[in-house]
């Protein structure tokens, strides 16, 4: 069955939704709509951090412990996330 | 520094860009003559009821274009302001940014400025009915503080003798008249100068819990890092509110799952309960009038109706490490009436374009102007859809379905839904049925509109609720 009916429409006749206007209106909306969902995709997906495949350079090269002498080992390997990850200051 | 460099424009820009946008986008479609809507089919459901259906869908091309334009400004945006972080830690502009971790470390390697302690800053301005639970779940905390002082500015209650029945300090400001950000000056401006590098420096609301674990978390980063400058907690709402409650809650929600996945990299430090170290204020202070706008001398902005959000743009242009960390939690008022979130909002968006409206264009300052230009298309692409669907549903006579146009409302109930899922059963319940989160986001966007018009216009801003939480801070869109 197709859809041959006339319809009316309740304040605008139904041809208004064959107008430019309507038309452009609509594409405007679809574009921004799967726009915004290719976004929200994102947000329900896992965070990737390409850098945490890589080590070696992204690594502290020293210890910035607040004891001179804590030696490099604990902040250098740490992967825990930090606001300062990847890298070193220099 | 020149302030104001964009001042009364910021409104003007900000809109500029995203009607421009918009525009572009718009005669885009137009030259390229869409094609007309085919009419809906006529169906039966389960063999019994009528239904229409549209099974239109967008062109191939069409849609491919939509996600690349996504995929880019998003890759884009993240891709810069991760240079921009890069470079900051990295440089060694003594002038521009002191506070750089490699300069930090270069001043400090070798050198040891004490164990950690911590001093906490509570202004407070007739609080009397919270401070005490405040004060509570403070010296409650696995790591307690070394001092506490409640910064008494012009108090009519007992605030000042509650604080000082917990057993802590009480300090009250003298003649202030510039509220929270004058109590605190005045009070730093003493305390900072005896402060070594280790000697901590927070500042929390008066109307804010924290919860357990968040001094040891904070204090564990600040001992590992030398270079980091500050803590900021991430807030939730109170339990409370009926449904308005419940519309901030999820928003509070959806902005600290995208600050975990952020891992922690600072938006805003919370005026609700942040950490400094010392030399981070001391440079904030010394720098005023040169490199970042505000009196010479003063740590806070007097002027900034968000004066957290300020002060986060000025360590992030001194080049400060900042870091929000999971663990670091508060919970924070919501605004019981409209009304309350109405101002308390408006003093936010008000208050976000004035900050990057004084600090003009900068590296710093890139992801501020991104999030408001995108909050900005935001409203047009949100009025756009509602305009859409009014027309349709005036021009036709029954009601057609669009399985394509479903499908992707379900890809959003999805994202609503996962995105506050800690939030429990209430938080999704309320995202699972997507249109009352529509029309709080459409009422997100008048208060946008408003703020971008009254900067504008230079109406006077209000300061708002007494006990609205001082964070500024809007969730992305």
């Amino acid at each position: 069955m197709t859809g041959d009916r006339v319809m009316t429409g309740i304040l605008l006749p139904e041809s208004f939704l064959q107008s430019q206007f309507f038309l452009v209106l609509a594409t405007f909306v679809a574009i921004n709509t799967i726009a915004y969902v290719v976004l929200s995709i994102v947000k329900i997906l896992p965070r990737v951090y390409v850098s945490d495949w890589f080590t070696g350079p992204n690594r502290r090269a020293e210890s910035r412990s607040i004891y001179p002498d804590a030696g490099g080992s604990a902040a250098a390997d740490s992967k825990a996330p930090s606001a300062d990850e990847p890298g070193s200051p220099g | 520094m020149r302030r104001g460099g964009f001042r009364r424009t910021v409104g003007l820009v900000i809109a500029g860009g995203a009607i421009g946008g918009a525009l572009l986008l718009w005669f885009a479609i137009a030259v390229n003559d869409p094609a007309s809507l085919a009419r809906p089919t006529e169906g039966l459901l389960i063999g019994v009821w009528t239904v229409f259906y549209n099974t239109e869908a967008p062109p191939l091309r069409t849609i491919l274009a939509s996600v690349a334009v996504a995929l880019l400004l998003a890759t884009t945006v993240a891709a810069l302001e991760h240079r921009v972080y890069s470079r900051s830690r990295r440089s060694t502009d003594e002038q521009a940014r002191p506070l750089a971790a490699k300069l930090v470390m270069e001043r400090t390697r070798g050198v040891f400025a004490g164990p950690i302690t911590l001093t906490v800053l509570i202004p407070a301005h007739n609080e009397a009915s919270l401070i005490t639970s405040t004060l509570r779940a403070l010296l409650a905390q696995s790591r307690k503080p070394d001092r506490v002082i409640v910064v008494a500015d012009n108090c009519t209650d007992r605030t000042a003798a509650l604080a000082l029945e917990c057993g802590v300090e009480v300090i009250e400001s003298v003649g202030n008249t510039k509220k929270k950000a004058g109590a605190l000056n005045q009070v730093l401006a003493a305390m900072l100068l005896a402060q070594g590098d280790n000697d901590l420096v927070m500042v929390m609301d008066a109307d804010t819990a924290l919860d357990d674990g968040f001094l040891e978390t904070a204090l564990t980063r600040f001992t590992d890092d030398r270079a980091l400058m500050a803590v900021g907690g991430l807030f939730y709402g109170e339990e409370g509110s009926g449904l308005l409650g419940q519309f901030q809650r999820n928003e509070y929600f959806r902005y600290a799952r995208y600050m975990k996945r952020r891992r922690g990299k600072v938006f805003v430090l919370t005026g609700t309960a942040s950490i400094f170290r010392p030399q981070a204020l001391r440079a904030v202070a010394e720098h005023r009038g040169t490199t970042i706008p505000g009196e010479p001398g003063a740590v806070y902005d007097t002027e900034a109706l968000t004066e957290d959000n300020e002060i986060t743009i000025a360590l992030k242009s001194l080049g400060a490490l900042m870091i929000s960390p999971a663990q670091c939690t508060v919970v924070t008022e919501v605004m019981p009436t409209i009304g309350d979130l109405w101002r308390q909002r408006l003093r936010w968006q008000r208050g976000a374009l004035e900050n990057i409206g004084a600090y003009g264009m900068t590296p710093a300052t890139f992801r501020y102007w991104a999030q408001q230009l995108g909050l900005g298309y935001g409203v047009i692409a949100l009025g756009a859809f509602v305009l859409l669907t009014v027309l349709m549903l005036v021009s036709v006579d029954t009601w057609v379905w669009f399985p394509f146009w479903l499908g992707i409302g379900a890809i959003f109930v999805l994202e609503k839904v996962v995105t506050v899922w800690k939030g429990g059963w209430r938080a999704r319940l309320l995202a699972v049925l997507l249109v009352p989160e529509l029309v709080y986001d459409m009422f997100l966007n008048v208060v946008h509109v408003k703020g971008n018009f009254d900067i504008t216009f230079g109406r006077r801003a209000a300061w708002g609720h007494a006990h609205e939480p001082k964070h500024a801070w809007r969730a992305e869109s």
